[in-house]
């Protein structure tokens, strides 16, 4: 196995027989970025990914996240900068700064989308709230989605392909257990607690 | 009216950074890479900087480095706001004449405090 790419030892990874290839596994609230022959896993419910490569250079990755605040666009509070409405932001500025640190280039960068189910049965439609924030963010940053599988009721496991951008999305229609949806609830709650303790900052 | 220059390539940052200086009262500039920022800093007088670090075109570590090299921007108070928390690139920004390096994610209320805090 490759290392991986600095900042990225936490991130579990396994050999996929069946494949034949390394395979990187995402949780909600992680991302992964290689050069490397590698894949990129994740299993989304009402969470989406994206999946960002550079189409020359062909190095890229997958976020997977979820947007705890849905209230963005309300009409009286303008652009709400508080942490958890800007969650999305910060997950998707992560991916595409490390995959620019790494040698990409914005002007090459090409994008899927996947997720956004409607999977979480006690909560407001959280998986649609996730599809638009990710095509709005995208529309502004003038990044084109090429491929994208989102909405619906189904979970999916999703594999990227970060060196030729290919990805391959598997829905799961039936449900053995509801650990997708204990996983995302974990996560949401996570999002609350982790404002309390963000922002680094040092004066020299 | 203080003069704020914002330097970020990512169109949804500059707008945050914009929209949580501008209410709080601050006249904000925004230039989306070095090259840009440097250019407009030449022909016009900023009270603070606050840029970004990974940049396509000239980066914020070199364009703070730039800047510092100018008469007009010895004291300016220059702070980085980015997804960098390694201490390597913390040191070169230090070296380079950053005032102070703030790592995103940041809230609105901790970025006004500091820009406060440099720039009276």
């Amino acid at each position: 196995m490759q290392p991986t790419l600095n900042g990225f030892h936490n991130i579990k990874r396994y050999i996929d027989k069946h494949r034949r290839m390394v395979v990187a596994k995402i949780l909600p609230g992680e991302f992964y970025v290689t050069k490397e022959n590698e894949l990129v896993t994740t299993v989304l419910g009402s969470c989406i990914s994206a999946c960002i490569w550079d189409d020359i250079m062909g190095i890229g990755g997958m976020n997977h996240f979820m947007l705890p605040c849905q209230n963005k666009h309300s009409p009286d509070a303008g652009i709400d900068t508080s942490y958890a409405c800007r969650y999305g932001d910060w997950a998707m500025e992560y991916l595409i700064n490390e995959i620019l640190k790494n040698g990409g280039s914005r002007s090459n960068l090409r994008v899927k989308i996947f997720g956004g189910g409607k999977i979480l049965n006690a909560m407001t439609d959280i998986g649609n709230g996730n599809i638009q924030f990710a095509k709005e963010f995208l529309s502004k940053e003038q990044l084109s989605i090429v491929a994208e599988d989102i909405g619906g009721p189904w979970p999916r496991k999703v594999f990227f392909h970060p060196n030729s951008g290919k990805a391959q999305v598997k829905k799961l229609k039936s449900l053995h257990n509801d650990t997708i949806e204990r996983r995302e609830k974990e996560y949401m709650q996570n999002i609350e607690v982790e404002e309390k303790s963000s922002g680094d900052i040092e004066l020299f | 009216m203080k003069k704020i220059l914002a330097v970020d390539d990512s169109a949804s940052m500059r707008q945050m950074v914009s929209f949580t200086l501008k209410k709080a009262g601050f006249d904000v500039t925004e230039a989306k890479d070095g090259n840009e920022a440097l250019t407009i800093a030449k022909s016009n007088q900023f009270d603070a900087v606050i840029s970004d670090v990974n940049m396509p075109g000239m980066d914020g570590i070199t364009l703070i480095r730039e800047l510092r090299g100018l008469p007009d921007y010895k004291f300016t108070p220059m702070l980085m706001l980015t997804t960098e928390s390694g201490m390597d690139k913390k040191t070169e920004g230090k070296e380079a004449g950053a005032t102070g390096w703030i790592v995103k994610p940041f809230n609105p209320e901790q970025l006004l405090a500091v820009m406060n805090k440099v720039i009276r």
